[in-house]
């Protein structure tokens, strides 16, 4: 994953041929087997030199748009986030590092959703930081009841 | 003529440019073979603190020889002149400009050295390894550019040494001629100190690559003004006799004696070569480069921080082989081992600088361009200015992001990664309630660029 390498050839082809050979018909099956694993970790098990987490991020956004579940999909990237950039959970004390941890993973949450979702993530973000999670909060997939009620379903 | 056959570089210029003064760096020096540096020792966090010191030591090491030859340079400028108005600083002020030649070069060095300080103390305050390590390699050509520029500058104040003798010493001699001499070695140097002080990774190389032969050009120089002088003595049949004159000159107290002597009149022995011993480099039995230099050189090869060409050249000159040709310009093996040289080496070399065609792809802003005033109230200023902040990516790169098909993929480079960085940036800051720091900046940055895939390998792009 340091070599630039995930940019060559047809990426797209290769994402979808690494997820067949592991035995599953899409992405999302993919990652839902793996909860709340980080994306780049998605992405070094499917191609450690040649897959890009923001290519898995990509992929799942496409499936997610044929399946109206885009929603969930950006429940999904929050918690996928959470573990990378906070993986003992919400922090217990705020301190200036553990309050940028938190910022950092919410600034690139609010990044990687699409446009159409943009707004109701910003209102999800002021919820957060009007009510903080319990310190440890931890969600393991994006069927996280506190984040539902952050960012229910519409598509349904 | 015997008695300067000697193929000969005085110790004054080892204490300055080679020899470790630092005991600090004496722990790690000794325990650190190869294979520990090559990571089977510590984590990359450890290796990257062992990288930082030794970029330390060496900046230390060249500061202080700088800082030695801007004294010298202020001595040669404040001493009255001699008999008849002559010396460097008579002779109506013709030759104030040798001695501001040299000025400036101490100059551009100490202002490269200070961006060495800038990055080696972000480097030690960033917990991201990758992003720690691309920082000290960043610190690179400057460190390079200083080290070769140093001993320019110890050569030029030899010539404004040895100048300043002739004039004084010398009354036979010319003064035009010496001007004219003098203008002509400086014109000699210049080319390769435009090259360095660009602090252009390949600009710096090319000299670097080019210098041996540029320090024989100008031993040649030297010895020409030597030898010229001897012979005016000769004809004026002066008090001193034509070798004691030769011997005040290589007394001269100040003179750095950065040039190897001429050698005798058959050609340097291609026997005589360096040998990696238990004291450093060495040519004999004389230690031409120390052990603890040989060792802080290995460390910073290792981690791509300078490269082998450069290193090897340093070495040669210092070991006086500027004089043979050698046409390959490598060391021996036994020399480059002990400096890190290696396929595994070269082949980083190759794909951090200029692998698979990557010095020809075009080079893109990290940071956005169109947010630079942004990054400026954030701390990217100087060293550490978001044009210093570029990575090549190739062209076909650039099409695979852009995508396309029944995949949007809503991310095209790089625009796309200028808004997604930016958005990131700014929601975390506005997150956060303050200002980013530059650590937290350069944080975001390097999660970012993992996710994304592109290569922590930085290299400066044009300010436009």
């Amino acid at each position: 994953m340091t070599g630039g390498r995930s940019w060559q050839g047809d990426w797209k082809a290769r994402l979808c041929e690494r997820v067949r050979e592991r035995g599953y018909d899409s992405l999302t099956a993919f990652a839902e087997a793996r909860p709340a694993i980080p994306l780049v970790e998605l992405a070094e098990e499917l191609g450690r030199d040649d897959i890009a987490g923001v290519q898995v991020l990509s992929g799942l956004l496409a499936e997610a748009e044929q399946r109206k579940q885009v929603t969930r999909f950006v429940r999904d990237v929050l918690v996928r986030q959470l573990s990378l950039t906070l993986p003992d959970g919400w922090p217990v004390v705020m301190d200036d590092e553990s309050r940028f941890q938190v910022a950092k993973a919410l600034g690139c949450w609010s990044a990687d959703t699409p446009d159409t979702h943009k707004d109701r993530v910003r209102q999800a973000r002021a919820a957060l930081r009007a009510t903080p999670p319990p310190p440890g909060w931890r969600p393991l997939g994006p069927d996280d009841e506190l984040l539902r009620t952050l960012l229910p379903d519409e598509e349904a | 003529m015997k008695v300067v056959a000697l193929l000969l570089l005085s110790a004054a210029l080892l204490a300055a440019g080679c020899s470790s003064r630092a005991a600090g760096s004496r722990e790690d020096a000794t325990g650190a073979g190869p294979d520990r540096v090559k990571g089977t020792a510590g984590g990359p966090r450890q290796i990257a603190a062992r990288t930082r010191r030794a970029v330390v030591q060496v900046a230390d090491e060249v500061r202080g020889a700088t800082g030695e030859h801007a004294r010298s340079l202020s001595a040669l400028a404040a001493r009255p002149p001699g008999l008849g108005n002559r010396g460097l600083s008579g002779g109506n002020g013709a030759f104030t400009r040798f001695i501001d030649h040299g000025s400036r070069q101490s100059r551009w060095i100490d202002g490269a050295l200070g961006g060495v300080s800038t990055l080696t103390g972000v480097a030690s305050e960033t917990t991201e390894a990758d992003m720690q390590w691309a920082l000290l390699r960043m610190t690179g050509p400057r460190l390079q550019a200083a080290m070769l520029g140093a001993l320019l500058l110890a050569t030029w104040v030899d010539f404004l040494q040895l100048a300043d003798a002739v004039l004084r010493q010398c009354p036979a001699y010319s003064v035009e001629r010496l001007f004219v001499e003098l203008r002509r070695v400086q014109g000699r140097m210049e080319p390769t100190l435009t090259a360095l002080a660009s602090l252009d990774a390949e600009r710096v190389e090319a000299a670097a690559t080019a210098m041996p032969e540029l320090m024989g050009q100008l031993t040649r120089e030297f010895g020409s003004i030597q030898e010229g002088a001897r012979v005016a003595m000769e004809r004026r049949e002066q008090l001193l006799t034509a070798m004691q004159f030769m011997e005040m000159l290589t007394l001269v107290s100040a003179l750095k004696m950065s040039l190897p002597r001429l050698p005798p009149a058959a050609p340097a022995s291609l026997g005589v070569g360096l040998v990696m011993g238990s004291g450093g480099v060495m040519v004999g039995s004389r230690v031409v480069v120390s052990a603890e230099w040989v060792e802080a050189m290995r460390r910073l090869v290792q981690a791509g921080v300078i490269s082998v060409p450069v290193v090897s050249a340093a070495v040669r000159i210092h070991g006086g082989q500027v004089l043979m040709a050698q046409a390959s310009g490598d060391l021996p093996p036994g020399v480059r081992d002990a400096l890190g040289d290696g396929p595994e080496v070269r082949a980083m070399h190759e794909t951090g600088r200029a692998g698979a065609g990557m010095s020809e792809a075009p080079r893109h802003h990290v940071l956005p361009r169109e947010h630079r005033e942004w990054f400026e109230q954030r701390g990217f200023t100087g060293a550490m200015d978001i044009d210093q902040f570029c990575v090549r990516l190739e062209a076909a790169q650039h099409q695979a992001i852009h995508g396309g098909g029944n995949w949007r993929l809503g991310r095209t480079w790089p625009g796309e990664w200028n808004r997604m960085i930016m958005e990131a940036l700014r929601e975390a800051e506005a997150e956060a309630g303050r200002k980013l720091t530059r650590n937290n900046i350069l944080n975001i940055v390097a999660e970012r660029m993992k996710f994304y895939d592109v290569p922590m390998s930085f290299t400066p792009g044009r300010r436009r």
